[in-house]
């Protein structure tokens, strides 16, 4: 069974009436290559047997960044429901691919929406094909989605920037060539591109993760790394906004990102559950894993329906902050207890098999990462009190 | 060098269901293509990286078989040709009289390259005959190919031995899956292909006036397989010679 299935080919056709088959085209070919190249591997990155490094770079040369940027960038200019619904069928080849992927994505993003014209010239057309990879440096040791509190700062001095202080939980540090770094400013929090090598900036031992181990995190410490002027993104103080913003697309794909995981999880439980026999039968056939398939299937198609809703609004230049959360907490919190229900139909072998817990563990950094369930539903709740006032 | 490769729109194997009865639920069944085709397509770039030249694609089919065409295209072949022909109404000489009749309008060939079979019926029946319709010698099962100036060396990879032949230029061939690795097309490749020519031919047209199917299919069923679930008891020791004399009467171990 292919990861791009006759439901996802149905929804594109759905969504996209017009252009189904290209879209479907793209995706299944992205598939084919996923299926062959990054499912087999994945236990694998996941024990640290193998490094993300060169399939991460395959999955490049095939095409993946390309996916939502426009063509004079090279890219292939892709409704952004299509690039979240590649993140999906990454995230089930993959989840920490995915992971690592999507982080650079959403730099490339942020270096398109607010980046000058000639960071845009300069970085995206590498990052995009793979070329360059990028890293998102926003949450501290001591801060995280409250941006405003931030330590790390800039100093302006004689044509550049100085920026000291410290980044956490930093995903792809340490391999990227670029970050996008948020420090503040006499102005407030701001944006910069910083090119690695660079004499100030330095990363701490990789931290050891639950899960996602494929991917690499660091702490990222800046100690009098000097950036060009040029290099700042956007406007002095607006730092804060871009981040919002970045984090407002990144959340769809991540909702994206979790489908996958569940898809897989559930995927392996239904095929244990059918061959797994207890008192005379298979256990398939008891109501009270029939109830955990059929609870799962239903929150695998709402998830997914939440981030093409999102995907959707976004696409059509609509707010879609509220419905990115939405999407985010939802898929997340599903996929959690997707990969939990799957460890529990498969017993104690759930337990003791690194091929299934992983996903539970996979699963449970995204309730945390690129903005808490707590802090979104703040977020929502926030954005319909207003909508409603 | 002008390279023709044939390929199929055949049934997903892997996506196929079957009736209860063991019946393949054949009607609306997914297609793709032919899992071998893929090397067909493969060694034709790979000759013409080398030679110089142009890919054409062939198939026969209804609507769908135009998305393994562009599969092809997306690949790296050069241009598309699709016989549109009913696929519940050909069979393999059908199939190979059209192919045959298109390659002669869109050619000639130095080189037809097949797979050794399609992967859902595998009767591996059309490629020779498209070799003796276009009147040039036929090679099949080739694992290994190189062309230098008039002369082809194959190298044929057979049942228990590998066979190495010369054939002159042009020739027909069929393929192995081992001769090589195919290409994943880039989605760069992909979005391209939909703007790389197909022309589209009309098999009525093309098969000779009162041409007709030969071999009519009766009824298609699974192979049902058993597992034969064989428990063994005893010790370690009586255990594992019992586990080597099974294995012995299976023909596992020799």
């Amino acid at each position: 069974m292919s990861i791009f299935t006759p439901e996802h080919r149905k929804l594109i056709q759905m969504f996209h009436p017009a252009k189904h088959q290209e879209y479907s085209d793209v995706l299944s070919s992205l598939s084919s290559f996923m299926d062959k190249e990054i499912l087999p591997v994945s236990p694998k990155l996941d024990s640290g047997e193998e490094s993300i490094v060169l399939p991460r770079k395959a999955l490049f040369t095939q095409g993946m960044g390309l996916v939502p940027f426009p063509s004079e960038y090279g890219g292939l200019g892709l409704p952004f429901s299509v690039y979240a619904m590649a993140v999906e069928l990454l995230g089930t080849a993959d989840a920490s691919m995915a992971l690592s992927v999507e982080i650079h994505n959403a730099v490339a993003e942020g270096v398109l929406r607010f980046g000058s014209e000639s960071q845009r010239a300069r970085h995206l057309g590498p990052m995009i094909s793979g070329r360059k990879l990028a890293s998102f440096a926003l949450t501290e040791p001591a801060s995280g989605s409250d941006a405003g509190n931030m330590a790390t700062t800039a100093e302006k001095r004689a044509g550049e920037y100085v920026i000291n202080g410290s980044k956490m939980f930093i995903t792809n540090a340490g391999e990227a060539d670029l970050y996008l770094v948020f420090a503040k400013t006499s102005k407030g929090p701001s944006c910069f591109l910083l090119e690695s090598p660079n004499p100030g900036l330095k990363f701490g031992a990789e931290l050891k993760k639950l899960g996602m181990r494929g991917s690499k995190t660091h702490e990222v410490i800046f100690s009098d790394c000097r950036v060009p002027e040029e290099n700042l993104v956007g406007e002095e103080g607006k730092g804060a906004d871009y981040a919002k913003e970045i984090l407002h697309g990144a959340r769809i794909v991540v909702a994206a990102l979790n489908v996958g995981i569940a898809q897989l999880a559930y995927g392996k439980a239904l095929a244990y559950a059918r061959q797994r026999r207890a008192f005379g039968r298979a256990i398939a056939d008891f109501q009270l894993i029939r109830e955990k398939v059929a609870d799962t299937k239903i929150g695998i198609n709402a998830g997914r329906l939440l981030y093409l809703y999102a995907s959707k609004i976004k696409e059509s230049g609509g707010d879609y902050s509220s419905e990115a959360s939405q999407a985010k907490v939802y898929a997340t919190e599903m996929s959690l207890k997707a990969c939990d229900d799957a460890i529990q139909i498969h017993g104690g072998y759930g337990y003791t098999t690194d091929d299934i817990h992983r996903h539970w563990r996979d699963a449970r950094l995204l309730t945390i990462g690129e903005g808490t369930s707590e802090v979104l539903r703040m977020l929502i709740s926030r954005r319909e009190l207003a909508r409603a006032a | 060098m002008k390279i023709a490769v044939c390929v199929k729109h055949a049934v997903d194997e892997a996506e196929l269901k079957i009736d209860p009865a063991g019946n393949p639920l054949l009607a609306g069944a997914a297609g793709k293509m032919s899992t071998f085709d893929k090397n067909a397509v493969e060694e034709g770039l790979r000759l013409k990286a080398a030679h110089q030249g142009a890919v054409v694609v062939f198939t026969v089919g209804g609507a769908e078989s135009k998305k393994t065409l562009k599969e092809a295209l997306a690949m790296g072949a050069d241009r598309g040709v699709m016989v549109v022909s009913d696929p519940t109404a050909l069979d393999a000489l059908r199939t190979a009289t059209m192919l045959a009749a298109a390659m002669k309008k869109s050619g000639p060939f130095d080189v037809v390259i097949c797979s050794e079979g399609a992967s859902d019926t595998y009767t591996g029946e059309v490629p020779p005959m498209v070799g003796e319709l276009l009147g040039v010698p036929y090679v099949g099962y080739a694992r290994k190919i190189a062309v230098e100036g008039k002369t082809a060396r194959i190298e044929r990879s057979l049942e228990d031995s590998v066979e190495s032949v010369e054939a002159p230029v042009p020739f027909a061939t069929s393929v192995v899956s081992e001769i090589n690795e195919p290409r994943y097309p880039t989605l760069i490749q992909i979005m391209q292909a939909s703007k790389k020519p197909i022309e589209e031919l009309s098999g009525e047209e093309l098969a000779p006036a009162g041409s007709r199917t030969w071999v009519e299919v009766l009824s298609m069923s699974s192979q049902p397989t058993a597992r034969k679930h064989v428990m063994i008891d005893g010790s370690p020791d009586e255990a594992a010679a019992k586990l080597l004399d099974a294995l012995s009467k299976e023909g596992v171990l020799k």
